[in-house]
């Protein structure tokens, strides 16, 4: 570019910085919208995977108090416990532990348990909406690889919104000129009307999801004002200082009433309990509030004696700065979204996804020349375009049917569901390559299609709690479940049936495809 | 063009690490409140100061000048950090 580019402006350069950046990261950013997008529904997804749990809302000292009792019996000696507590959106109480030596036998899974009872959850093996949400910032790829991967990724999505918009004007300009080559007109208008509409959600997405790992990606400021990052984070976020255990041993307090403590000191109901050094005479309990209907993310939590039940401390008023990552970190988590906002969410990721998506599909379509054999990188461009836009999804749909499919009592299904999306992505992208490439987007948007429309078919073949009792039950959630993979099964077969059309290369059609560029 | 787009992905990193780290220590922390927003502001806002020097450097026509602002702005800012120490 050097030579022609020092003639050129900076809209020039941007969009040649737009279009690399754009097509490199484009085909991860993809799966990361998509995932992501249907992590806004999390909760959801694990329920509708776990269809033999039925159970009721649970006050959060029961269910604390439950957990505790269960924790007590099976790791009296663990170094600390984490509890996080059932709320209106999920079903189980989940514990982690940090046993005291480490125990290889013992899976570092957390466990659901029955919030009234305390005992393990007997529901089938599942990652549920745990296995999305992962992958949207972790990729499937070994810690911390893919994490920075996907920070990567984010930063050139960052660096593409703001070149694009720089690009922007000029393309503004052309519509009024209209000399585009005729092919591409319609991807580089739906690029423009999903990006041009999305642009707030998506430059608050990216910016927001790097903020979600700042601590990874940029804690070195830090470096320069502490001696340790433990000792910011006790400033900053007032985490109480660890103590170590005494080794003299004292049974632990009653949990119910300081939760019961801790909602009133909080103002709000309890979501998470930590346990540091149970059973021991320096036991510390801390209880984290749920900020509902707050957009910080930041919990506020309490501290107390865990030997006493003593109140101790309680994290104060954090600085601008704090607060600042915490709305960022929530606005692009949305758990304080409601229903009606949550959907809006889902809604623009998928416009999120459409972007990404048609932007891959422009670059393709820049570079074809009607009549030319095309070029090498410019069939790789193509078939990694199918294998992620049409085969990704595909995968998606055979996980959540591998979870109908596999038998639930069958020993290691849950990685067996995660495989299932893996290898049915990959085997499609391998076998599409012997197809034609528009006949393998026809052939794999059929497919995807396929998959998407069977999952409600599927569970209602596998499990009692189908479409017609769901409704007749008034259970919302297997009912907007059924009907979204529905939904999304009828927008690929649409996909399949627009890409089965012929090119568009006569000059009536397209002069068709022109016309709103006048209006 | 390989070492255009090492710059701007790599160093353009080491110059928003360095221009955060140096942001952090100069900023005035008269007490802990102040410490934690000179430390938090720079964390939140180095993504715009390395998506700018990045795009920069696939703008900028002068590859000399591109790496010589980056890495040597990003050399600069370290051995300024490494003299002022971690503040006391």
């Amino acid at each position: 570019m050097s030579a022609a580019a020092a003639r050129r402006g900076l809209r020039q350069t941007m969009a040649w910085a737009h279009g690399w950046l754009g097509l490199i990261a484009g085909w991860i950013l993809f799966t990361m919208f998509l995932t992501g997008t249907s992590a806004y529904f999390r909760p959801e997804i694990t329920r509708w995977m776990q269809p033999e749990i039925r159970a009721e809302a649970t006050p959060p000292a029961q269910a604390a108090d439950s957990a505790v009792r269960y924790l007590s019996r099976v790791g009296p000696d663990d170094l600390q416990w984490y509890i996080y507590l059932p709320d209106a959106r999920t079903v189980a109480t989940r514990i982690f532990r940090i046993p005291a030596k480490p125990d290889p036998k013992m899976r570092g899974d957390e466990l659901d348990l029955d919030p009234v009872s305390g005992a393990p959850l007997t529901a089938r093996e599942t990652k549920g909406g745990e296995q999305f949400y992962r992958f949207h910032f972790q990729l499937q790829l070994p810690h911390p690889w893919g994490r920075w991967l996907a920070g990567l990724c984010a930063m050139a999505m960052l660096g593409a919104i703001i070149s694009g918009v720089i690009t922007h004007k000029r393309i503004f300009a052309d519509f009024f000129t209209l000399r585009w080559n005729k092919g591409q007109r319609s991807w580089l208008d739906a690029h423009n009307v999903s990006a041009v509409l999305g642009l707030p959600y998506h430059a608050m997405i990216t910016y927001t999801g790097l903020i979600t790992l700042v601590t990874m990606y940029m804690p070195w400021p830090v470096l320069m004002n502490y001696a340790s990052p433990a000792q910011f984070m006790q400033t900053a976020y007032g985490t109480p200082a660890d103590v170590p255990a005494s080794g003299i041993r004292r049974p632990l307090v009653a949990i119910a009433p300081l939760v019961r403590d801790a909602e009133q000191r909080l103002g709000g109901p309890a979501t998470r309990v930590i346990v540091q050094n149970p059973g021991d005479a320096a036991a510390r309990i801390t209880i984290a509030q749920a900020k509902r209907g707050a957009i910080n993310s930041r919990t506020p939590i309490a501290t107390y004696d865990g030997a006493t039940g003593r109140f101790l401390s309680r994290s104060g008023d954090a600085a601008v700065a704090i607060d600042t990552a915490g709305v960022m970190l929530g606005l692009h988590l949305a758990t304080f979204a409601g229903p009606a906002l949550r959907w809006a969410y889902f809604v623009m990721g998928l416009t999120g996804a459409a972007m990404v998506g048609t932007g891959l599909l422009l670059w393709t379509a820049k570079r074809r020349k009607p009549g030319t054999a095309p070029f090498f990188g410019l069939k790789l461009a193509e078939r990694l375009n199918i294998a992620v836009i049409a085969a990704f999804p595909a995968g998606m749909a055979a996980y959540l049917l591998a979870n109908r499919l596999i038998p639930a009592t069958l020993e290691g299904r849950a990685d067996m569901e995660v495989s299932a999306m893996f290898w049915t992505w990959g085997l499609l992208a391998l076998a599409q390559l012997g197809l034609p490439a528009r006949r393998a987007w026809t052939v794999l948007f059929a497919i995807a299609a396929a998959f998407w429309t069977a999952i409600p078919v599927v569970n209602a073949l596998t499990t009692a709690r189908w479409l017609i009792p769901s409704l007749l039950d008034g259970d919302q959630l297997f009912v907007a479940f059924d009907l979204s993979c529905l939904a999304i099964g009828i927008g690929f077969a649409a996909a399949a049936r627009i890409s089965a059309r012929p090119a568009p290369k006569t000059p009536g059609r397209s002069r068709r495809t022109m016309e709103p560029a006048h209006a | 063009m390989a070492w255009r787009w090492i710059t701007a992905i790599l160093g353009g990193y080491a110059f928003a690490v360095a221009a955060a780290m140096l942001t952090a220590r100069l900023l005035p922390a008269p007490d802990a409140t102040a410490r934690v927003e000179a430390t938090g502001w720079p964390m939140i806002l180095s993504f715009l100061v390395y998506a700018g020097i990045g795009l920069w450097a696939l703008h900028e026509v002068r590859l000399g000048r591109v790496s010589a602002v980056i890495w040597g702005g990003a050399i600069v800012m370290a051995v300024t950090l490494k003299l002022l120490g971690v503040r006391p």
